[in-house]
């Protein structure tokens, strides 16, 4: 009678994703902020001195962080209303389950609001990408899956206490720094067109942080939920 | 015996161990002032680094320490566990307040510069960071056992996390090198001041382990008080 | 109480936040044909009882087990505001393995939703909610109902409904535990009565055929002795 991990995993983020885009409200603000940011970073620098190749990896890393910091909470914010997360708990279902959903939800929401600022970051800094797409979107994977799985544990908590939009950037940035390290190494030195080889170090750094990370925030999570 | 003089007792050998621990920094610190050779491309200004890196070494010790603890208590889940805990938590930060202005005081002084992004340094900084992360976390959150329990899951998390960030600067640095700053006493230490160095790390350590078991024992004290209060009014 | 296999055993139960402790050495049992009533003043930890039985909360001393196949409603709806019942219900349904669509309308039916199943819940009133939530933990088909002030702010067609379910459970042999204030609403369906004074069940005995008022009386009785 009971569903599977990822049975539950997709009913839970399916339903996240329905109610998130018939309210919308927290995709509209990540991509005004995205853009935001993009222009600041743009105009903040002495383009004398500064090209846009040398800020671009910076630009683009501190938009997807920081853009998807302003929707994690979301996910479980949503069951707060209600106490839905209890119906969630009551259900039959392996609580992993729960966890994995949310991830899964807020992957789906970071990915598209990184795969909507991609395009705009070439545009505003005439950086072109779309030879390096593959890349450059396998980086984004990897660095974006650290940070939303670590996003998602610490929102499950900072969503039942009273400041949970102040407190999510104070307790996730730290566990930002190893992830966005190796992912704006990677970035530059793909847009400067240097082969993914020069890089094994890096991707094995960002490989051992989602391994580590997703098998920490699996087993955590129950003591998130349980009372 | 009862739980009160149980705290009662940790509290006066947590005194013991700290006054002890307090007179035996004199001690050190004479010794360092007057009693160590200064070292030759520093100058006078490069003792302050025996205080900079035994405070360093507590403060890690200490996160050390909440980290494990963090963990004992997602197993056994006993709220002393927490409460030592927290207690690692706040003395650990105290002596990350003191690495933080040693380092960039003796950084300035000695080389000119007050911050340098190297791996020790940086991985100091967000162990601070996360110290900081651990005091608000339970600050905002008003059930005592709630508030374990995510403290904890915090305290595994970054425990899991700091060597992470060493080896993402280090790797960082090691491409983008820049003098080395921060080194101890040069590339190797004279007996003389390697053994101060001992002395004072070991002077902080059981400075550490007084002020711990002074903070809990005070927790204790308080947390009776409070439960007193409850059944009073129930 | 019918002596079959129980469907909820609580054994030496306690629970304590903070320094409180909120419920007391709580034991008892129900089986199949029971409809248990719990009454108690507020703060009186019934609440809090009911979450433990449904496992939301652990218990810091004692067990509790329930059969495998139970439901609850609570205060709170457990229901997302965005969505329609019947989507609500359908995602209910994924969790629970139910996927019958015909199965959830006769449920919608059942509990007087069906014209407005489609709305999303955000328009629907106290008691179109309260029908829902019951609609929700009736969803898996429960041997069990846990249910915390169910006729709270509902109107005499609603409160029938729960009546009517009430005595659905006793005639099939299925087991009910309620906490209610609204003890003349629902005394006549309740075969046991459970008196909670403090965080403990101070006593548990048949309802004999008393009244609302009898009830009330032997409550009044047993506070006093506490």
């Amino acid at each position: 009678m009971s569903s599977s991990l990822w049975g539950t995993a997709f009913a839970v983020a399916a339903k996240d994703l329905k109610i998130e885009w018939r309210t919308k409200t927290a995709f509209a603000s990540s991509l005004v902020f995205a853009v935001l940011v993009l222009a600041i970073f743009y105009f903040s620098r002495d383009s004398t001195v500064v090209s846009e190749l040398d800020i671009a990896p910076a630009a683009i890393w501190v938009t997807f962080t920081f853009a998807a910091m302003l929707g994690l909470n979301r996910a479980f914010l949503l069951e707060q209303e209600n106490r839905a997360i209890d119906g969630l708990l009551l259900s039959p279902v392996p609580r992993t389950g729960i966890f994995v959903g949310k991830i899964l939800g807020n992957l789906a929401f970071v990915a598209v609001v990184e795969l909507v600022s991609l395009p705009l970051f070439s545009l505003f800094f005439n950086v072109p990408i779309l030879h390096v797409l593959p890349s450059l979107l396998g980086v984004a994977a990897m660095a974006t899956i650290a940070f939303v799985t670590v996003g998602t544990l610490l929102s499950a908590m900072v969503v039942r206490t009273r400041f949970a939009e102040l407190m999510l950037p104070i307790l996730l940035l730290p566990f930002l720094v190893p992830p966005i390290i190796g992912a704006v190494q990677i970035t530059a030195g793909i847009l400067a067109g240097r082969p993914m080889s020069e890089f094994a170090g890096w991707l094995k750094l960002l490989g051992a942080f989602d391994i580590a990370f997703v098998t920490a925030c699996l087993l955590l999570f129950e003591a998130t939920v349980e009372e | 015996m009862t739980k009160r003089d149980v705290a009662l007792q940790l509290l006066r050998r947590g005194w013991v161990l700290t006054l002890g621990a307090l007179a035996g920094l004199v001690i050190v610190y004479t010794r360092v002032a007057f009693f160590t050779p200064i070292e030759s491309t520093q100058g006078p200004a490069q003792k302050i680094f025996y205080v900079h890196v035994s405070s360093a070494w507590a403060s890690l010790g200490a996160f050390a320490v909440t980290g494990i603890l963090s963990l004992l208590y997602l197993w056994r889940r006993d709220r002393k566990l927490d409460t030592v805990a927290e207690a690692s938590a706040e003395v650990g930060l105290m002596f990350g307040v003191i690495m933080l202005t040693t380092g960039p005081i003796w950084g300035k002084v000695v080389w000119g510069t007050w911050w340098d992004w190297d791996a020790k340094l940086t991985s100091t900084l967000f162990l601070f960071l996360l110290f900081i992360g651990y005091t608000v976390l339970r600050g905002a959150v008003a059930d005592l056992d709630t508030r374990a329990r995510f403290s904890a899951v915090i305290g595994v998390l970054s425990l899991v996390l700091v060597p992470f960030i060493f080896l993402s600067v280090h790797m960082f640095r090691t491409l983008h090198p820049k003098p080395p700053v921060l080194r101890a006493g040069g590339p190797s230490m004279p007996a003389a001041m390697l053994i101060t160095l001992l002395f004072s790390v070991f002077v902080f350590s059981v400075l550490y382990v007084g002020f711990v078991t002074l903070r809990y024992a005070l927790a204790v004290l308080k947390e009776l008080r409070a439960e007193e209060a409850a059944h009073g009014i129930s | 109480m019918t002596r079959s296999e129980p469907l909820l055993a609580v054994a030496d139960v306690s629970r304590r936040f903070g320094y409180r402790k909120v419920i007391e050495q709580v034991s008892f049992e129900v089986g199949g044909g029971d409809v248990l009533l719990l009454i108690g003043h507020n703060g009186a930890g019934k609440t809090t009882l009911i979450r433990l039985l449904a496992g939301l909360l652990s218990p810091n001393e004692g067990t509790v087990s329930r059969c495998d196949s139970f439901g609850v409603v609570t205060h709170d709806s457990m229901l997302y505001d965005s969505l329609s019942a019947r989507e609500n219900l359908q995602f209910y349904g994924r969790l629970y393995g139910r996927h019958d669509a015909d199965k959830l309308d006769d449920l919608l039916r059942r509990v007087g939703l069906h014209e407005h199943a489609d709305r999303h819940v955000i328009t629907y009133s106290r008691g179109m909610v309260q029908r829902l939530a019951l609609a929700r933990a009736l969803l898996p088909d429960p041997d069990l109902l846990l249910l915390d002030e169910p006729l709270t702010g509902l109107d005499d067609s609603a409160s029938g409904m729960v009546r009517e379910i009430l005595s659905e459970f006793r005639t099939r042999n299925r087991a009910v535990v309620l906490t209610t204030h609204q003890l003349a609403d629902v005394v006549d369906l309740a075969t046991d009565v459970g008196y909670m004074v403090a965080g403990k069940l101070t006593a548990i005995e048949p309802v004999e055929g008393r009244d609302a008022r009898a009830v009330t009386m032997r409550y009044r009785e047993l506070a006093s002795n506490v």
